[in-house]
């Protein structure tokens, strides 16, 4: 039984970099505008048919994968400024259904166009496997797990070397604070809307590389990035990143381990248990009000 | 103007007239009930879909709209009174009439279930997160406890159980009158809810959770119920679910019904009873013109979403509002 166990650890963290990826991708979009995007797994699913959309049109597979971020982070500018915006000061319902909404709306388009065929995004490399010990390594894990250390490390030069990552923080502080240094907020909630949509995208891409494409591709997606949000500690980027990797690695373990069952409905008794036991999760702040 | 002296009656008279006039919303049922003389079968089951929808539609609206708290677990409630119904008439061989008690009871301890991480403070999205987390894990219950559920495949109700007293209901014209009867039912007791204390404590909440406790509001035992009440409506309306469709499957409780559902509460009116019925009136008939393209179906809804939030944030009832005051919520403030 043990000696499965580093192979379960690594497919695990394969798994759990893809929920890091999407739950860092809402984390960005909720730290700049504290609004949750309960619309992001459609966003994601559009990341995925985007790029299948520009394949199909001849392009080769990396500027395809381009285009598909720049047009999702376009939709995400627009869908902030247009619809979110107006509203931002309004009830959080109003908020969360807005997102979901336009979520819902772009996830009927896509089932309109392609919801009775089967759409395939295909790997643009070999599929292979390594043996590394007597852990198997796939070409999916590799390509999978460097790309999102890549774009984390991006982002984590972004966030603490450039000046933006100060303005992220001064904005989640206090918009009215941010807004009286000069600094354009509402722009600002357009652009992090947008990043958060592209990531997501970008997640949708890799999620597109293991299986067929199909509408409700993200929604699913989206409950375990919640999860792992939820396990890190809402609105803490690190706490994203690691939420994801540990929910990975805990439902091949727990799935292996104890039950198969676990595989499913790990995601769901993390989110429940921890938001119960210890809301601010394992790096957040506090997340509940006492009355 | 002065050619009218009989509206220059004074203005401060209290209580104005229409709120002694609120009778004439029981004109409603009462010009519904020769319908299933001009329907066909087919229409009558669009409109027997209706009213299934009025109770889910008020529950829903208690938690959302009247207490105002970010609750996704509105078709866990849904789910489990259908399945309650389904599972005592299919293992047990109770009659439909029996279960329609058990079911809302059911219902109403899922409610209280959903309700305690309210009660442990958990707000706003962590709450949404958790109550989605909370009707998923229901769900997969429903795939997963195959002998009792029957699996993904679900369950048939039989025929034979749709009964109330014996009385067998063959038709959707019959079912009809069952249903009316229990959607009037279950709009009466919860307006009398919302127009008691329990009601008003409700709005306190909902405007400010603080404030209302500093008042002395056991705002604890108030969100409890609410969630409670909800529920118990919400699994009545299960129950008729099951009776009306005769199957019960896990994939009707997913998340595209959840939208369904919310769909009803913001297009009719959040926090508005009239609205909860208006809003099933109009969204629930909208998936039966669509079957053949199930995506237009989602952008229609989305779109409506999106629309009403933007320029109706109080649904249509609030047009009807405008038209006339018997229509205005006493029982919620923005």
């Amino acid at each position: 039984m043990l000696a499965v166990l580093p192979q379960l650890i690594v497919s695990g963290i394969a798994t759990g970099m893809l929920y890091a990826l999407i739950a860092l991708s809402v984390t960005v979009g909720y730290r700049a505008t504290t609004v949750v995007n309960f619309g992001h797994g459609d966003l994601v699913m559009a990341g995925a048919y985007a790029t299948f959309v520009f394949v199909g049109s001849g392009l080769p597979f990396a500027p395809a994968l381009i285009l598909a971020l720049a047009s999702l982070f376009l939709f995400g500018v627009l869908t902030q400024r247009v619809f979110m915006q107006p509203i931002i000061n309004g009830p959080h319902l109003s908020l969360a259904m807005m997102a979901l909404a336009i979520g819902y709306a772009v996830r009927g388009g896509a089932r309109l166009e392609w919801g009775s065929e089967v759409v395939i995004l295909g790997r643009p490399y070999d599929q292979g496997a390594f043996m590394v010990g007597s852990v198997v390594l796939t070409m999916d894990d590799l390509v999978i797990s460097g790309f999102v250390v890549a774009l984390l490390l991006t982002l984590a030069i972004v966030f603490h070397i450039t000046p933006i990552g100060r303005l992220i923080q001064a904005v989640f502080q206090s918009q009215r604070g941010a807004a009286l240094v000069g600094l354009n907020v509402h722009a600002f909630h357009g652009m992090m809307w947008g990043a958060g949509a592209a990531l997501g995208a970008a997640g949708g891409v890799l999620l597109g590389l293991l299986v067929p494409l199909s509408p409700d591709l993200g929604v699913y997606t989206l409950i375990r990035g919640f999860a792992a949000m939820t396990l890190g500690g809402f609105g803490s980027p690190f706490g994203a990143v690691v939420g994801g990797i540990v929910l990975g690695m805990m439902e091949k373990l727990l799935g292996f381990y104890v039950s198969t069952v676990f595989i499913d409905i790990t995601a769901y008794l993390v989110t429940i248990l921890v938001l119960l036991i210890r809301p601010s999760g394992l790096f957040g702040q506090r997340a509940t009000v006492r009355i | 103007m002065a050619d009218a002296p009989k509206s220059a009656a004074p203005a401060t008279k209290a209580p104005p007239a229409w709120r002694q006039r609120r009778y004439l919303f029981w004109l409603i049922p009462l010009l519904l009930l020769p319908l299933p003389f001009y329907l066909g079968q087919y229409k009558q089951y669009v409109v027997n879909l209706i009213l299934v929808y009025v109770p889910v539609g008020v529950g829903f609206n208690i938690v959302v709209g009247n207490l105002g708290l970010l609750a996704f677990s509105n078709v866990a409630f849904f789910g489990i009174g259908a399945y309650t119904s389904g599972v005592l008439a299919l293992k047990l061989g109770w009659p439909w009439w029996a279960t329609i008690l058990p079911a809302g009871l059911m219902g109403g301890l899922v409610g209280c279930i959903a309700g305690v991480p309210a009660l442990r403070g958990v707000r706003l999205f962590y709450l949404a997160i958790m109550t989605l987390a909370f009707g998923e894990l229901l769900r997969w219950v429903y795939i997963r406890w195959v002998p009792v559920t029957g699996g993904s495949f679900g369950m048939s109700v039989p025929k034979a159980s749709i009964n109330v007293f014996g009385w067998p209901l063959p038709t959707e014209g019959d079912k009809f009158y069952a249903f009316l009867f229990l959607a009037v039912l279950m709009v009466v007791l919860t307006d009398r809810l919302l127009r008691s204390r329990f009601g008003r404590a409700f709005m306190a909440i909902k405007g400010n959770e603080q404030a209302a406790a500093a008042m002395g509001i056991p705002t604890d035992r108030y969100i409890l119920l609410a969630f409670a009440w909800g529920g118990f409506v919400v699994g009545v309306g299960g129950s008729m679910y099951a009776a009306l469709v005769g199957h019960v499957t896990p994939i009707a409780f997913d998340l595209a019904e959840l939208i369904l559902e919310f769909a009803v509460v913001m297009v009719g009116g959040l926090g508005s009873l009239v609205g909860s019925v208006l809003g099933a009136a109009i969204i629930t008939a909208a998936p039966e013109f669509f079957r053949e393209w199930p995506g237009f179906q989602e952008m229609l809804f989305g779109v409506l979403i999106v629309l009403v939030i933007l320029f109706l944030p109080r649904g249509v009832a609030s047009l009807l509002a405008r038209v006339h005051p018997i229509f205005i919520d006493r029982y919620y403030r923005d």
